[in-house]
C-alpha cells in the first residue's frame, strides 16, 4: 500500500492538468456548443511557442537576441508561460471566426471544422518545429527531485500541481466573482437571452474561445516538461480532455475537476499494476460511467444530445 | 441546405446510370491507371476504401449516426484475415469470411452499448470505443505483433469450384476487389432505396417521431452499426491481402477521422454517391498534392474546413445545385428544419 503513494500522487498531479485542459474545453462546449477537437492543437500551440520564448532561436542573432539570452532562465520561463498561451488565444480567436458560419447548424459541422483545424494546426506545427520529439527546459528551481519519507519525488510534478490548482482557483473565481464570469455562465445558459439583454454575442464568443484556448497553452506549457513535445500531443491531449468532460458533464465546472481527479487516479494507479495499460483505464472508466448514468456525473441537459 | 432526402431517389431501380459508368471505370482502371500518370495499386487502394466508405456512410450520412471510431471494424477485419492465414490455413473465402465475423461481433457489441445516444454522445462513445480497439491492437503483442502489426500476409489463391486463380498480381486483386465492391454496391444500393433505408432517413431527421411511429429504433440504429462494421471488416480483410500485413495505424482516431472527412468532401450527407467522390478526391490529393509538397495533410486539412465553412454539403451538394442551376429550376429550398438539425 505504502509503494502506491507515489502513483497516487502522479495520477493527482495529472488529475489537475487534466482539469485545467478539460476546463478550457468546457467554457467553449458551455458557451459555444461546439465540441472543439482543436483544443488539443491550442495545447500543443501553447506548449511549441514557451518553447520557441525560452529558446530564443527565432531572433538569434540579433541584438534583441543576446540580450535575450543573457536574461535568466527563470525571466525566460516565466515569459514563455505567458507568452505560449497568448499565442494559443491568438490562434483560438481566428479559428472561432471561422467558426461562425456553422452556428446554427448541426453541432456536426463545428466539430467537424475542428478536427479539420487539428489537422491543420499539427501539419503547420511539423512545418515550423519539425516532426521530432523536443522538451522544453525548467528553470534549476523547479528542477529535480526530492526525498520525503522515503520516496523520490519529482520537484516538478510538486509545482506542476500546485500550480494547476492555482489557476483552477483563479478560473473559478474569475466566473463566480466577477461580472464577465456572470456574462460566460449565463451565455452557456442561455445565449438568446444575453444577446437579448444587449452583450454582444460575438465578441462574447470570441472572449470565451480565446480564454478556452489561453488555458490549453497553458496547461500545454506546463505539461510538456513531463510528457515531452511532439507534434501529434494535441491529438494524445483532446481524447482525455473530452473524455474527462462527458464523465463530469457537458458544462459542469466542478464535474469537469472531479472527473479529471478520477481519471487522473485511474492512470496513476493502474498504472501501478499494468504501466502499459494505463491510458486505457480511462476509456473503460468512460464505458462504465456514460453506460450508466448517460450525462456524465454532474451533466444537464444539453442541445448537443440532438 | 440541402439534405439526402431532398434529392428524389429513383426507388425502385435496381441499376442505375452512374452505377453502370461506376462499374465500368472500376472494371478498366488496370488499363488507364498507369497511363494518366498513376500506379496500379492505387486502384486497389481506392477500390477498398470505397468499399468502407460506402459501408461507413450507410450509417453517417442515411442514419445520421456520427460514428468517430470506425477505423477500429477495418482495423478488426485485417487482423482476422491476418490471423486466419497464420494460424487456421491460407484460404482466401475463410480469410475474408473471418475479417467480416470478427468485425461483425465487434461491432455488433459495441453497438449494445451505443445505440441508445443519440448526437455528440454517440460520437464520443464511438471514440472511446475505437480508442480501445486501437489500444488493445498495440498492447496485444502476443495476438497483433503490436505497433508493427502483422506481417506477410498472404494473397490466398481465388478459387470457384475448379476455378483457381491467383491474386499475387495487383490487376487480379484489383478485379477482384472490384467484383466484390460492386456487389456490395448493388446491395447497399438496394437496401438503401428498400423500406429499411427509408427509416434509417427517418431516424436521421427526427428519432422521436421514428419512434411514434412504431419502429423499433434502438434494434434499428443497432442493426446498421453492426452492418456497416461488417462492411468495414470485409474492406479490412481486403486491406491486409492489399497491403500484405495489418498494423493498428489504421484504427487510430487519425484514421477514423479521415474517414468522415473524406464521406464530408465527397457529400455522403446528401448522395449514395458522395463516399466515393470523396475518397477520390482524397487519395488523388494525397498522390497529386503529395507529390509537390510533403505538407499535402495541411493542404487538404485547409481544403476541408473552408468547404465545412462554405459548402458542408461536400462535392455531391455541389454538383447538385450545378445540376438544378442548369435545368433552369430553381434549386429546392428546404422547409424541412429538423432534418437540418440533426442532418
Amino acid at each position: 500500500m505504502y509503494s502506491l503513494i507515489p502513483h497516487i500522487v502522479n495520477g493527482l498531479t495529472l488529475g489537475l492538468l487534466f482539469a485545467l485542459i478539460a476546463l478550457g474545453f468546457t467554457l467553449i462546449v458551455g458557451v459555444m456548443e461546439v465540441i472543439n477537437l482543436a483544443h488539443g492543437a491550442f495545447f500543443a500551440l501553447g506548449a511549441y511557442f514557451a518553447l520557441a520564448t525560452i529558446g530564443g532561436s527565432w531572433f538569434a542573432g540579433t541584438e534583441f537576441g543576446i540580450w535575450w539570452s543573457s536574461l535568466s532562465p527563470g525571466a525566460r520561463y516565466a515569459s514563455g508561460l505567458i507568452f505560449g498561451p497568448l499565442c494559443a488565444a491568438g490562434a483560438g480567436m481566428i479559428l472561432e471566426l471561422c467558426l461562425r458560419p456553422t452556428y446554427g447548424k448541426a453541432p456536426l459541422y463545428g466539430l467537424l471544422l475542428t478536427f479539420g483545424a487539428a489537422l491543420v494546426i499539427e501539419e503547420l506545427i511539423r512545418l515550423v518545429w519539425g516532426t521530432g520529439e523536443q522538451s522544453l527546459s525548467v528553470p534549476q528551481a523547479i528542477n529535480g527531485a526530492f526525498l520525503m519519507g522515503g520516496l523520490i519525488f519529482s520537484k516538478y510534478k510538486f509545482y506542476a500541481a500546485a500550480f494547476s490548482i492555482l489557476a483552477i482557483f483563479l478560473v473559478w473565481l474569475f466566473l463566480e466573482k466577477t461580472p464577465y464570469g456572470a456574462i460566460i455562465k449565463a451565455g452557456s445558459h442561455d445565449s438568446e437571452m444575453v444577446r437579448a439583454l444587449g452583450f454582444d454575442l460575438g465578441k462574447l464568443r470570441l472572449a470565451v474561445f480565446a480564454f478556452g484556448a489561453a488555458l490549453a497553452g497553458l496547461a500545454g506549457v506546463i505539461m510538456a516538461p513531463i510528457w515531452g513535445l511532439r507534434p501529434h500531443i494535441g491529438i494524445d491531449v483532446v481524447i482525455p480532455a473530452f473524455l474527462i468532460i462527458v464523465v463530469g458533464g457537458v458544462g459542469s465546472f466542478w464535474g469537469a475537476v472531479a472527473a479529471a481527479m478520477l481519471v487522473g487516479l485511474a492512470v496513476g494507479i493502474t498504472g501501478a499494476y499494468a504501466a502499459a495499460w494505463s491510458m486505457l483505464s480511462m476509456y473503460i472508466l468512460l464505458i462504465l460511467v456514460v453506460g450508466f448514468r448517460a450525462r456524465g456525473l454532474f451533466g444537464r441537459k444539453s442541445a448537443l444530445e440532438n | 441546405m440541402i439534405s439526402l432526402s431532398d434529392i428524389p431517389a429513383r426507388g425502385g431501380s435496381p441499376f442505375t446510370p452512374p452505377m453502370f459508368v461506376f462499374l465500368l471505370a472500376l472494371a478498366t482502371a488496370p488499363f488507364w491507371l498507369e497511363a494518366v500518370g498513376l500506379y496500379s495499386y492505387l486502384g486497389i487502394e481506392i477500390t477498398i476504401w470505397i468499399l468502407y466508405a460506402m459501408g461507413f456512410n450507410l450509417l453517417f450520412g442515411y442514419a445520421g449516426l456520427h460514428s468517430f471510431g470506425h477505423g477500429a471494424y477495418l482495423g478488426v477485419g485485417a487482423y482476422a484475415f491476418g490471423l486466419f492465414q497464420n494460424h487456421v490455413g491460407v484460404s482466401l473465402w475463410g480469410g475474408l469470411l473471418a475479417a467480416v465475423l470478427a468485425a461483425t461481433i465487434a461491432g455488433a457489441a459495441v453497438a449494445l452499448f451505443v445505440a441508445h445516444r443519440r448526437g455528440i454522445y454517440f460520437a464520443l462513445l464511438t471514440i472511446a470505443f475505437g480508442q480501445v480497439f486501437w489500444f488493445c491492437a498495440i498492447k496485444l503483442r502476443w495476438l497483433t505483433g503490436g505497433e508493427d502489426g502483422l506481417l506477410g500476409i498472404p494473397r490466398p489463391d481465388l478459387v470457384i469450384g475448379p476455378l483457381r486463380v491467383s491474386l499475387q498480381e495487383n490487376t487480379s486483386l484489383h478485379w477482384f476487389s472490384a467484383a466484390i465492391l460492386g456487389l456490395a454496391m448493388l446491395g447497399l444500393w438496394r437496401l438503401v432505396n428498400a423500406p429499411f433505408g427509408r427509416v434509417l432517413q427517418a431516424i436521421r431527421q427526427n428519432e422521436m417521431r421514428a419512434r411514434f411511429a412504431g419502429y423499433d429504433v434502438w434494434r434499428i440504429k443497432w442493426l446498421v452499426f453492426t452492418l456497416s462494421a461488417s462492411v468495414a471488416g470485409l474492406a479490412g480483410g481486403l486491406f491486409a491481402m492489399a497491403q500484405e500485413s495489418a498494423y493498428p495505424d489504421v484504427m487510430s482516431l487519425h484514421q477514423s477521422g479521415l474517414i468522415v472527412m473524406m464521406i464530408l468532401v465527397g457529400g455522403g450527407l446528401v448522395s449514395f454517391w458522395g463516399p466515393v467522390l470523396g475518397v477520390l478526391v482524397y487519395f488523388i490529393a494525397r498522390d497529386i498534392i503529395g507529390g509537390i509538397t510533403e505538407t499535402w495533410l495541411l493542404w487538404f486539412g485547409l481544403m476541408f474546413v473552408v468547404m465545412v465553412m462554405v459548402r458542408p454539403e461536400g462535392a455531391a451538394g455541389l454538383a447538385h445545385v450545378v445540376r438544378a442551376r442548369f435545368a433552369r429550376a430553381p434549386v429546392k429550398t428546404p422547409v424541412s428544419a429538423p432534418a437540418e438539425r440533426s442532418a
